[in-house]
C-alpha cells in the first residue's frame, strides 16, 4: 500500500484531477437539474449581495454617517425625491466648508429606508439560506447514495480471491468515508475554487480601478504563495493517504475482534486484542494530526503573506485618502460616490483587499482539503475498478428450463498456487443422487464451488445440458442451483426471512412446507414468535442441529433443479437425520442432487459415488461396484466407517 | 420491507434510547469529568485561548482612530466618547503625529500582532477537509477537530494543543468502550450487532470532546468576551447611550429561551439518525464478512437492496436533524438581527445628531456584533449539546452495561484443577425474553475427574452446549453450584477460570492472519515445538507442512485456504496449545472423515492422561471410546456410564439412541434415491 501512496503523491497533475473529477459525472448526472437550480440560486444571491453590499456601504458610511448627498440611483432605490440629491447649502459637519450635505432629518429618513431594506434582506436571505442548505444536503446525499450502492454492488460480485485478501473493515471504510468525498467534488474542486478565483479576480480589477498600484500589489503577492502551494501539496497528499489507511485499519481491527470475540474470550486473549486496538488507534490519531497540521501550515503561511500585503495597501490608501487623490471610479458616479479617495472608498477598497486575502487563505485550506478529497476519491474508485473474476459471456443464455445433466470435463483448479483439483470428469443425470466422498481436504467442497461459479476452473469446463457455465447468465445460474452450506450460515433476520433468503417471493405456506421437509418446523413452532422470531448475531441462538435444518429448509425452498448438500447432517443425531433424509428423498425425485457426506447410510443409496483423493476422482460408480474393487480406497473408507459406527467393540 | 421503520432499527440490546432532561444532564456531567484526564493539555489550551482574547480588543478602537483621526483627519477629543484605559499608551505614543505618521505606527503594530496573534487574519483550523452528509463521515472529522481564534504563532501552537486534546479525550473513551464491548457476557453477544458496535466506537465516541469543550471553554470565553464588550460599551458609551448596553445584555437570555423548549426533539432526531447509520453498518458488515455464503446462496441482489434501503433511511434521518438545526439557527439570527437593527438606529441617530462620530459607530457596532454573536452561540449551544448527548448516550450505554467480572486473578482463585469438577443441583435458564425463560438445564449432578475423557451425548437441543458453557463460566448457573476441586467457582473471576479451562467452539472462527498468529492467540508464549506438537495431535501438521509458507501461511478471510475439516482441526490445535487442565470440545469431529476422526479421538485419549477432556458429539464413533458417557435429553442427565456397560442394560435410553444410529448404517437398500424408513417409529432395533 505504501507504493500506492508514493504513486498518489507523485503523479498528481491537472489532468489527473480532471479525470478523477470526471469519473464523478455519472453520479452527478441524475441530479443535474437540481444542481443547476441550486447553483443559480447561489449565484444570484451572491451577485445581489455583492452589488447590494457595495451600495449599502456607500449609503451607510458616506451618506448617513457623514452626510454627503445621495447619488441619483440611490435616491430611486430608496423611493426618495431629488431633494436628497441636490441638497441645499448646509455644510457637512467636520469637513471642508465647501461641501454641502443632507439635513439631519434627511439623513434619518435615508437611514430608516435603508434599514427597512436591510431587515427585508436579512429575513429573505435567512430563509433562502436555510432552504438552499437543505436542498444542497439532499442533492449531495443522493449523489453519495448512488456511489455507495454502486460500490456495494461491485463488492458483492467480486471474486472470493479478492475478498480473501481484503479486510471487512476496509470495505466499511471505503463505503462510508471514501465515498463521501464525492459530495465535495463539485463544490471543492470546481465551484468554490472557481468562485473564489472569480471573486478574487473581480476584486483585483476593482482595486485596479481604485488604483493600479493596488492591482499590482495583489499580483506580486501571488508569487510566494504559489511556492508555498507547490511545497505543501505532496506532503498533504501523503498524509491524507496515510490517515485514510490507518483509519481503515482501525475499523478492520474493531470488526475482526468483535467477530471473533467468543474465541478471544475463551482464550483470554482480550488484552492482546486491546493492545492491538490501542496501537492502531494511536497510528490513526497521529496520521490525522499530521494531515491537519500540514493544512494549517499551508493556510497560515498564505494568510500571513496576504495580510502583509493588506497592511501595505492600507498604508498606501490612507495616504491617498488624506491627500484626496483621484480614483478611477469617476465614471460610475451615478451609483457610488468614489471619484476621489474618501471614507467610503477606503472602506470599500480595504474591505475588498482584506477579503481577497481571506479568500486566498480559504483557497489554501480548500486546496489542502482537495488533496484529501482526491485521495479519498481514488480509494473509492479502487473498488469500482476491480473486475469480477467470474464474468458471463457476451451472448449468455438463461439457465435451461429442463435440466438433463451436469458434467465436469477435465476440470483442474489451483488455489494460491496449490493444486486442489485435477482431471475431474464427472456427469450426473436428472433424477440421480451423486455422493461425493473423501478425506478432509480432498477437494469436495471446491468441486461444488466450481459448479456455483464462485471460481472458474483453470482447465476444462463444467456444463449444464452441454452448455458451458460461462455461456449461462450468472444470476440465472445461481438462482437455479441451491446449496445447503456446510457452515450453516444464517443471517440476523427472522427465521422466515432466513429460510426465504434469495428465494423469489415465497408465500408463508411455502416457507413452512420447506421447514417441514427439513424437520425444522417442529422446533420453530416452539420458538416464542415462531417463524417471526429474530435470530441472534450470526444465527447464534440456535443449536447447531437447528441451524443445520434451517439451512436445509432454505435450500429446499428455492426449489431448484440442482441441489447441493454439503455435510447436511453432520450436526444431526441419527433420528433427526433419518427423518430429514427421508423427506428429501421424496422431494428430490426429478432433480440432480449432490451430497457431500461421510454418512454411510446416505452414501450407500446414492446412484453414483465419486470418491476423491488428493483432488482426483479415484473411483466412480455405485456402492456395490466400488466395494468389489480389491484394495480400493472406497472400500477402505467404508470399512473404517462401519467399524466406527457399530455399537459393539 | 419493514427494515428501518422503527426508531430502534436493529437494536436489540439498546432498546430504549429515549433520554429525559435529567439523564441528559447526567450524561453531560459524565462527559465533562473526562477532562480530569487531560489537565496539562486543557490548561495550555485555556491559557492560550485566554491570551488570544486581548489583542482583538484593540481592533475596534484602532479602527476608530483610523476612521476619525487618519481618514477624516479630525483631531482627538472631538466627542464625549472616552477611549478605554488600555488605549492610553497608544494614544500617548501617537499624540502630535500627523495622520500619515499615525497610520504608519498603526501598520507597524498590526504587523507584529499579525505574526504573533494572527490579528485580523481570522482563526486557525483545518477547514476544507471533506465532510460528508451523514453523521458517520462528520464524526471522523470531529475526532481530530481543533483550532484557535487566533492566528499566527499563538494560533499555531494552540491548534496543535487543541487537536491533541480532542483526540486524547475521544481516544480514552473509545478505548474504554472497546474494552467493555470485548467483555460482554455470552448471552448478550448473541444479540449484539457487530456493525453497530463498530459504529459506536468509530462514529459515536468523537462527539464527546465537543461536549467537554462546550461545557468549559466555549461558555467561559463566550461570556468573558461578552462581558468585556459590555464593559467597554459601558465605559465609553454608558453616559452617552446606556440603553445600548442593556439591549446587548438582554440578547443572551432571549436566545436561550427561544431554543431550550426544543431540546428533546433535538435529541430524538439525532439518536434516530445515528441508529439508522448503525443499521446500515450492520447490513454492510454482515454482508461483507460472509461474502462467500452470500455468493453461494445467490444473495447479492438481496444484500445490495438491504443496504440501499437502510442507507437511504440513514440519510433521510440525518437530513431531518440538519433541517432542525438550521431552523434553530434562523430563529437565532432573526432575534439578533432584529435587535441589531434597533441598535444601529439608536447609534446612527446619535451620529447624525453629532453626539458620536462615524468612528464611534464602527466601534459600537463591532462590540454589539460580538455580543450578539455570543448570544447566538449560547442559544445554539444547548441545542448542539443535545445532538452530542444523543451520540454520547450510545457510548455510555455499553460502558455501563454489566460485563463479565473481569477482575484479575487473585489469591482466592485456584491455581489448578487437580482432582476434577463437580456440579451440584445445577440448573440454568436463559435470562431473557426470546427464549421465554425456559429452563434449559435442570438438576444437573455430575462429577468429572482429571484423567477422564468424557463424552456428552444427546439429541439436538438437549442442552449439551449449555452444560459445556458452564465450565469456562461463559454462563453462570441460575441455581446450584459448580466446584473446581473443592472450591465453589461462583466468586472466582472469569479470567482465573478461563486460565484453567479451554473451550473449542463448534463454529470455526479463525483470524485472517497467519496460522502461527492464530495459534499464538491462545498462548502467546508458546514455542515452536509446542505449536507443532499441538498441530500434530490435532492431525493437521502434515497439511501445514505441505503449504509453502508452513505455519506462516496467511489464512484468507473467506476461509478458502483451508477446507472446513482443516479449519476444524486447526481450531482444535489452537485449543491444545493452551495446555490447560480442562479442555472442552464442541462437536470436534462433525466435519471429519472416519479415519481422521479415529486418529483425533486416539490423540485426545492420550491427551486426557493428565487432563479432563470433555467432548460433545453426536456420532457414535467419537463417543464410543470415552471413559464415561453422559446422556442428556431435555436438559436432564438421563444416564451415565461407559459405553459397554450401558449397552448391556435392557431399557437403557442410551442403547436405544445408539442402536437407532447403527441400524441406520446398515439400512436395507430401497429403490428410492435416499434411504427411507418404512415405519416412522425410532424404536426399531436389530
Amino acid at each position: 500500500m505504501s507504493e500506492a501512496a508514493a504513486s498518489v503523491a507523485q503523479t498528481l497533475s491537472i489532468t489527473k484531477i480532471a479525470s478523477l473529477a470526471w469519473r464523478a459525472w455519472p453520479y452527478y448526472r441524475p441530479q443535474l437539474k437540481h444542481l443547476i437550480t441550486y447553483l443559480l440560486i447561489n449565484a444570484t444571491s451572491g451577485a445581489l449581495m455583492l452589488g447590494g453590499g457595495l451600495v449599502a456601504n456607500d449609503l451607510f458610511n458616506n451618506k448617513i454617517l457623514v452626510g454627503e448627498p445621495l447619488q441619483p440611483l440611490q435616491a430611486t432605490l430608496l423611493f426618495l425625491d431629488d431633494g436628497y440629491v441636490n441638497v441645499a447649502a448646509a455644510p457637512v459637519e467636520g469637513s471642508d466648508a465647501s461641501e454641502t450635505g443632507m439635513t439631519d432629518a434627511q439623513r434619518g429618513t435615508v437611514r430608516n429606508r435603508l434599514f427597512v431594506w436591510g431587515g427585508i434582506a436579512v429575513l429573505l436571505s435567512a430563509a433562502l439560506f436555510s432552504l438552499a442548505w437543505y436542498y444542497m444536503v439532499w442533492i449531495y446525499q443522493m449523489i453519495n447514495q448512488d456511489l455507495r450502492v454502486a460500490m456495494m454492488e461491485r463488492a458483492e460480485s467480486l471474486s472470493l480471491r479478492f475478498h480473501d485478501q481484503s479486510r471487512t473493515g476496509d470495505a466499511i471504510y471505503r463505503v462510508y468515508q471514501d465515498s463521501a468525498t464525492i459530495t465535495n467534488v463539485l463544490q471543492q474542486l470546481v465551484i468554490t475554487p472557481l468562485r473564489a478565483l472569480v471573486w478574487m479576480l473581480w476584486g483585483v480589477i476593482l482595486l485596479a480601478f481604485f488604483s493600479p498600484w493596488l492591482g499590482l500589489l495583489c499580483l506580486v503577492t501571488t508569487l510566494p504563495i504559489i511556492i508555498l502551494f507547490r511545497y505543501y501539496s505532496p506532503k498533504i497528499r501523503r498524509s491524507a493517504e496515510w490517515a485514510r489507511q490507518t483509519n481503515s485499519d482501525l475499523t478492520s481491527r474493531i470488526q475482526e475482534a468483535l467477530a471473533a470475540i467468543r474465541v478471544v474470550k475463551a482464550n483470554r486473549a482480550e488484552s492482546q486484542v486491546i493492545d492491538q486496538f490501542n496501537n492502531d488507534s494511536r497510528a490513526a490519531l497521529d496520521a490525522a494530526y499530521d494531515l491537519r497540521m500540514n493544512i494549517v501550515a499551508l493556510a497560515m503561511g498564505v494568510l500571513i503573506i496576504a495580510m502583509g500585503a493588506v497592511l501595505c495597501a492600507e498604508y498606501l490608501m490612507a495616504g491617498w485618502t488624506i491627500s484626496e487623490s483621484a480614483t478611477y471610479l469617476g465614471g460610475v458616479i451615478s451609483v457610488v460616490g468614489f471619484a476621489t479617495w474618501n471614507l467610503g472608498a477606503y472602506r470599500s477598497a480595504a474591505g475588498t483587499i482584506a477579503q481577497n486575502a481571506r479568500q486566498g487563505a480559504d483557497v489554501a485550506q480548500l486546496w489542502g482539503g482537495a488533496q484529501d478529497l482526491i485521495v479519498g476519491l481514488e480509494r473509492a474508485y479502487y473498488l469500482l475498478d476491480q473486475e469480477p473474476e467470474v464474468t458471463e459471456a457476451q451472448d449468455a443464455r438463461p439457465f435451461p428450463s429442463t435440466i438433463e445433466s451436469v458434467t465436469w470435463r477435465d476440470v483442474a483448479f489451483r488455489y494460491n498456487d496449490r493444486p486442489v483439483l485435477e482431471s475431474i470428469n464427472l456427469t450426473a443425470a436428472r433424477g440421480s443422487v451423486t455422493a461425493v466422498v473423501g478425506a478432509t481436504g480432498s477437494g469436495k467442497s471446491t468441486l461444488m464451488s466450481l459448479l456455483l461459479r464462485l471460481y472458474d476452473p483453470d482447465h476444462g469446463d463444467i456444463s449444464i445440458n452441454g452448455t458451458p457455465l460461462r455461456q449461462l447468465e450468472l444470476p440465472s445460474l445461481r438462482s437455479n442451483v441451491a446449496i445447503a452450506l456446510q457452515q450453516n450460515m444464517l443471517f440476523t433476520m427472522t427465521v422466515a426471512k432466513n429460510i426465504a433468503y434469495a428465494s423469489s417471493n415465497p408465500t408463508r405456506a411455502q416457507i413452512e412446507a420447506a421447514a417441514v421437509v427439513s424437520c425444522a418446523d417442529e422446533f420453530i413452532q416452539q420458538m416464542p414468535l415462531g417463524y417471526d422470531t429474530e435470530l441472534g448475531e450470526r444465527g447464534s441462538k440456535l443449536s447447531s442441529g437447528q441451524r443445520q435444518r434451517l439451512s436445509i429448509a432454505r435450500a429446499i425452498l428455492r426449489d431448484t433443479p440442482v441441489l447441493i448438500l454439503d455435510e447436511p447432517t453432520a450436526s444431526l443425531d441419527a433420528e433427526t437425520e433419518h427423518r430429514v433424509l427421508r423427506n428429501i428423498a421424496e422431494w428430490g425425485r426429478d432433480r440432480i442432487v449432490f451430497v457431500i457426506t461421510h454418512r454411510l447410510s446416505t452414501i450407500r443409496n446414492a446412484n453414483q459415488i465419486a470418491f476423491l483423493q488428493d483432488g482426483r476422482i479415484e473411483e466412480l460408480g455405485a456402492h456395490d461396484a466400488l466395494m468389489a474393487l480389491e484394495g480400493g480406497g472406497y472400500r477402505h473408507f467404508v470399512d473404517a466407517e462401519i467399524v466406527s459406527d457399530s455399537p459393539g467393540e | 420491507m419493514s427494515d428501518g421503520a422503527t426508531a430502534q432499527f436493529d437494536d436489540r440490546v439498546d432498546v430504549d434510547p429515549a433520554i429525559s432532561s435529567m439523564e441528559a444532564l447526567g450524561l453531560l456531567w459524565r462527559s465533562f469529568k473526562l477532562l480530569r484526564g487531560v489537565p496539562g493539555l486543557f490548561a495550555s489550551k485555556f491559557a492560550l485561548a485566554l491570551l488570544g482574547i486581548f489583542p482583538p480588543l484593540l481592533l475596534p478602537w484602532v479602527g476608530k482612530v483610523i476612521v476619525d483621526q487618519v481618514l477624516l483627519q479630525r483631531p482627538f477629543g472631538g466627542t464625549e466618547v472616552r477611549f478605554p484605559p488600555f488605549m492610553t499608551p497608544f494614544l500617548n505614543y501617537v499624540a502630535g503625529m500627523s495622520p500619515i505618521e499615525i497610520m504608519g505606527s498603526i501598520v507597524a503594530i498590526y504587523a507584529v500582532l499579525l505574526l504573533i496573534f494572527g490579528l485580523r487574519a481570522g482563526g486557525t483550523g483545518a477547514g476544507g477537509l471533506t465532510q460528508g452528509q451523514d453523521a458517520a463521515t462528520q464524526s471522523e472529522l470531529a475526532l481530530s477537530a481543533g483550532g484557535s481564534r487566533s492566528g499566527g504563532l499563538v494560533g499555531l501552537v494552540e491548534t496543535m494543543i487543541n487537536i491533541r486534546l480532542t483526540q486524547t479525550i475521544a481516544n480514552r473513551l473509545r478505548t474504554l468502550l472497546f474494552r467493555r464491548l470485548s467483555h460482554l457476557p455470552m448471552t448478550t453477544l448473541d444479540d449484539n450487532r457487530i456493525g453497530d458496535s463498530v459504529y459506536r466506537v468509530m462514529y459515536d465516541t468523537p462527539q464527546v470532546p465537543q461536549i467537554c469543550f462546550n461545557l468549559s471553554l466555549t461558555p467561559f470565553f463566550a461570556i468573558l468576551g461578552a462581558m468585556i464588550s459590555l464593559y467597554l460599551m459601558q465605559y465609553s458609551y454608558g453616559q452617552v447611550a446606556p440603553e445600548l448596553v442593556w439591549i446587548a445584555a438582554a440578547l443572551v437570555p432571549v436566545a436561550i429561551v427561544v431554543t431550550v423548549p426544543f431540546s428533546s426533539l433535538a435529541r430524538r432526531l439525532n439518536q434516530s439518525s445515528r441508529a439508522a447509520g448503525a443499521a446500515t453498518t450492520n447490513a454492510l458488515e454482515e454482508s461483507m464478512e460472509n461474502i462467500a455464503a452470500v455468493q453461494s446462496l445467490g444473495g447479492m441482489t438481496l444484500e445490495k437492496e438491504r443496504f440501499r434501503v437502510r442507507s437511504v433511511e440513514s440519510f433521510k434521518r440525518h437530513r431531518h436533524a440538519v433541517l432542525f438545526t438550521q431552523a434553530m439557527v434562523v430563529a437565532g439570527i432573526l432575534c439578533t438581527a432584529g435587535a441589531g437593527i434597533y441598535v444601529a438606529t439608536l447609534v446612527t441617530d446619535r451620529v447624525i445628531a453629532g453626539e458620536m462620530t462615524p468612528g464611534d459607530y464602527s466601534v459600537l457596532f463591532g462590540l454589539y456584533l460580538s455580543v450578539g454573536g455570543t448570544a447566538l452561540a449560547i442559544g445554539m449551544y444547548w441545542i448542539n449539546l443535545q445532538s452530542n448527548v444523543a451520540a454520547v448516550r450510545r457510548v455510555f450505554f455499553f460502558v455501563d452495561y454489566p460485563v463479565e467480572d473481569v477482575r484479575s486473578a487473585d489469591l482466592a482463585a485456584p491455581a489448578s484443577v487437580k482432582r476434577g469438577i463437580r456440579f451440584t443441583d445445577v440448573s440454568y435458564q436463559y435470562p431473557d425474553r426470546s427464549t421465554g425463560g425456559r429452563k434449559v438445564l435442570s438438576d444437573i449432578n455430575l462429577k468429572l475427574s482429571i484423567g477422564e475423557l468424557v463424552a456428552i451425548v444427546g439429541p439436538t437441543g438437549a442442552g449439551k452446549t449449555t452444560l459445556a458453557y458452564l465450565l469456562p463460566a461463559f454462563l453462570r448457573p441460575s441455581s446450584g453450584q459448580v466446584y473446581f476441586d473443592d472450591q465453589n467457582i461462583v466468586d472466582v473471576p472469569v479470567n482465573a477460570i478461563r486460565d484453567l479451562v479451554t473451550y473449542v467452539f463448534q463454529e470455526h472462527v479463525l483470524l485472517s492472519a497467519s496460522i502461527r498468529a492464530n495459534l499464538l492467540l491462545a498462548n502467546p508464549v508458546a514455542i515452536e515445538d509446542e505449536l507443532r506438537a499441538a498441530c500434530a495431535t490435532a492431525g493437521v501438521l502434515a497439511f501445514i507442512d505441505s503449504l509453502p509458507d508452513g505455519l506462516d501461511t496467511v489464512i484468507g478471510r473467506s476461509g478458502d485456504t483451508l477446507s472446513v475439516g482443516q479449519q476444524q482441526r486447526l481450531c482444535i490445535a489452537r485449543g491444545l496449545v493452551r495446555n490447560t487442565p480442562v479442555i472442552v470440545l464442541d462437536e470436534p469431529t462433525a466435519a471429519l472423515d472416519p479415519e481422521t476422526e479415529n486418529a483425533l479421538v486416539s490423540a485426545l485419549h492420550n491427551a486426557a492422561a493428565e487432563k479432563l477432556v470433555l467432548v460433545i458429539a453426536h456420532r457414535l464413533s467419537t463417543v464410543r471410546r470415552a471413559d464415561r458417557i453422559i446422556f442428556i435429553a431435555d436438559g436432564r442427565i438421563v444416564e451415565t456410564g461407559d459405553h459397554a456397560s450401558m449397552m448391556q442394560r435392557e431399557d437403557s435410553p442410551y442403547r436405544r439412541f445408539v442402536t437407532l444410529q447403527s441400524s441406520a448404517s446398515e439400512a436395507r437398500r430401497l429403490p428410492l434415491p435416499f434411504m427411507c424408513l418404512m415405519t416412522p417409529s425410532p424404536m426399531q432395533s436389530t
